[in-house]
């Protein structure tokens, strides 16, 4: 930059202090690149990641469950429970977010399976295969990786033309050169690269590769924790369902420990809550945070991400308040504040900047609501009671209209309910 | 009925700008030309951004072309269109790949009137990492009015302390800072060449 600059004195740093600023409340941000840069509460959630690490590492083969709406932090704290695993030295943590490896709208069963293997496998030709002593379990192990990439990828195979299936006798006794023409190529999908179609092949049939590979992990003496997100983003419990009855239950049956997302339809609704507990040795319900001013946890993460550079007390307790506890609302509210005033020339957020964009983030909550919706919402902020056997609240809630507190405490979500629009009073 | 905020392209551009890296936002296209509408975003994105802008269809791309359009490169802006507006459908493919579609540039969805309602509605992971940044392009496009100009000049001048003719010698002696009030600042005089 040249050292003329005509800016009056300040003004350059100003802007510095609204960058700096906005990148520590990015709400997009990776949690990796959160949690590395020290700007993430671990404490947040009772140090939930924890126990969620520590009972994959003593109990081989467990299979845990981290249910939550959407942006209330499960990322966060599935990276923090795979780098505590790291930290213990005779875990190998695999962390995948299979949502953005593969089309999760038309996920088959055997699918995690694949990118499971795929991982390992690839942990395996990256070095750490390296450590294993006898060729066999060399040899072994290559094939099947080779398997797993066969089983995610696809293959081309040879089969039989339809002339030649008529004279099977003859084919299966002649020589391969003579042979090879009266083959054609057909391409066998895999279970990875998209589109995925509907398959039928027994995930069993990849199961013995996943052992190969798991036998040579354990040469390496590392126990596997298989930590997989983006589940969550499966909306509806049938999909979801789909993928655990078949591919948790060889994961579980290789001894191998799984952590996993849901979405919150898979926890709320007519009698769903029980075939949860059922497959899972313990759920995580990561529940929205309070908002009263007494409860510090939410002024904490975001005096974590430099608020008290911008905001005072009271103004940081009313972007609480309009988040409703829910952190990805309570960050972007930070930041979009943030950006308010520094468009309007200003030198910190005002109270005016807060209203301005909880009235921006109530108006998009509001879009699409009909007026059942509206009455429903405003029946729950009147009688503070939710019907969780109607399917359209079971949506209030995924969408984030309506924030769970607790198994009985639902609210309409705060920055929603200063924009609904109110009945006029009847007239005498 | 509440309403979204209505903000010029540029002050669009300038809200990315300042976030810094993968800032995500939506703007309503103007019922009257969406095209010309576009276009100018796609143009004043890269003159305030001072790096490249694309546009990509969301309709028909497949995941598998989505996820690489998005990527190669990762760090340009790109500006994802809806065109008429997208099925019901179509958004709720659109997030469960919500991890696919981050990326460490900007992204701009650009929404017909109908989408916002089917965003809430069917696609919350892509709207929590929207919102409360979803803006009206207005019925002018976001072109800003003569008064307008005018005005917004006479404020950069009143706070840098600068007149219009010694910014363009500056940026002309190649000494002006690269700051988006300055590149707003010869864009309003019509001195775009110069940035």
């Amino acid at each position: 930059m040249p050292s003329s600059v005509t800016a009056p004195e300040g003004q350059l740093s100003r802007r510095d202090k609204f960058r700096a600023y906005m990148q520590a409340s990015n709400p997009t941000a990776p949690a990796l690149q959160m949690i590395e840069a020290g700007l993430v509460c671990e404490e947040l959630h009772h140090y939930l990641f924890r126990n969620l690490a520590g009972r994959a590492d003593l109990e081989p083969g467990s299979q845990q469950l981290l249910v939550g709406g959407v942006g209330s932090g499960k990322t966060t704290e599935l990276i923090l429970a795979e780098r505590w695993l790291a930290n213990q030295g005779h875990v190998l943590p695999l962390y995948v977010d299979t949502s953005a490896e593969t089309d999760l709208s038309s996920l088959n069963s055997g699918a995690l399976l694949a990118s499971f293997g795929l991982h390992l496998g690839r942990w395996l030709s990256n070095g750490a295969g390296t450590h294993i002593e006898t060729e066999e379990l060399k040899r072994s192990t290559k094939e099947s990786y080779e398997k797993v990439k066969r089983y995610a990828y696809g293959k081309n195979e040879l089969v039989l033309k339809d002339e030649d299936a008529l004279r099977i006798e003859n084919v299966v006794n002649q020589a391969w050169d003579v042979l090879g023409p009266r083959f054609s190529v057909q391409k066998v999908p895999g279970k990875l690269k998209p589109p995925l179609p509907p398959l039928n092949r027994d995930v069993q049939e990849v199961r013995a590769a996943l052992e190969g590979l798991l036998a040579a992990t354990k040469e390496v003496h590392k126990d596997v924790v298989f930590v997989f997100d983006g589940l969550d983003r499966l909306l509806d419990p049938t999909k979801f369902w789909s993928v655990v009855h078949q591919d948790l239950r060889v994961l579980r049956e290789l001894k191998v420990s799984v952590i996993a997302t849901a979405p919150l339809s898979v926890l709320f609704g007519a009698g769903v809550g029980q075939s949860i507990s059922d497959h899972f040795d313990r759920v995580h319900h990561l529940a929205v945070i309070a908002t009263d001013p007494e409860n510090a946890l939410l002024r904490s993460v975001l005096e974590k991400r430099r608020s008290a550079e911008l905001l005072n007390g009271l103004l940081t307790d009313s972007i609480c308040h309009y988040s409703g506890g829910v952190l990805r609302d309570l960050i972007s509210l930070a930041r979009d504040a943030a950006e308010e005033a520094y468009v309007s020339e200003r030198d910190s957020i005002t109270a005016t900047d807060i209203e301005k964009v909880a009235h921006q983030l109530g108006t998009g909550y509001l879009r699409g609501l009909g007026p059942e919706a509206l009455n429903a919402l405003l029946h729950l902020e009147s009688s503070k009671s939710f019907d969780l056997s109607q399917p359209s609240n079971v949506e209030l809630l995924i969408t984030r209209r309506v924030l769970e507190y607790s198994s009985t405490d639902f609210r309409v979500h705060p920055a929603l309910l200063s924009v609904i629009p109110r009945p006029e009073p009847k007239r005498a | 009925m509440p309403e979204f905020s209505t903000q010029p392209f540029f002050e669009v551009a300038r809200r990315l700008e300042i976030r810094g890296e993968t800032g995500w936002l939506a703007v309503l296209a103007p019922v009257t030309d969406p095209t010309a509408a576009l276009d100018q975003l796609q143009t004043e994105l890269q003159s305030i951004l001072q790096k490249p802008a694309r546009v990509i269809q969301l309709e028909p791309s497949t995941f598998e072309e989505l996820s690489g359009d998005l990527h190669q490169p990762d760090d340009d802006a790109v500006i994802l269109s809806s065109g008429t507006g997208l099925a019901q459908e179509k958004w709720r493919s659109l997030d469960v790949m919500r991890s696919a579609l981050e990326r460490s540039g900007p992204v701009i969805l650009w929404l017909s009137p109908g989408d916002v309602a089917n965003l809430t509605e069917h696609a919350p992971n892509i709207r929590s990492f929207i919102g409360g940044s979803i803006f009206l392009a207005g019925p002018d496009g976001g072109i800003m009015t003569e008064t307008e100009r005018q005005e917004r000049l006479t404020e950069l001048s009143q706070h840098f302390r600068l007149t219009g003719e010694e910014v363009v010698r500056k940026a002309e002696a190649k000494e002006l800072p690269l700051e988006p009030e300055f590149v707003e600042w010869l864009v309003l005089m019509g001195r775009g060449d110069l940035v």
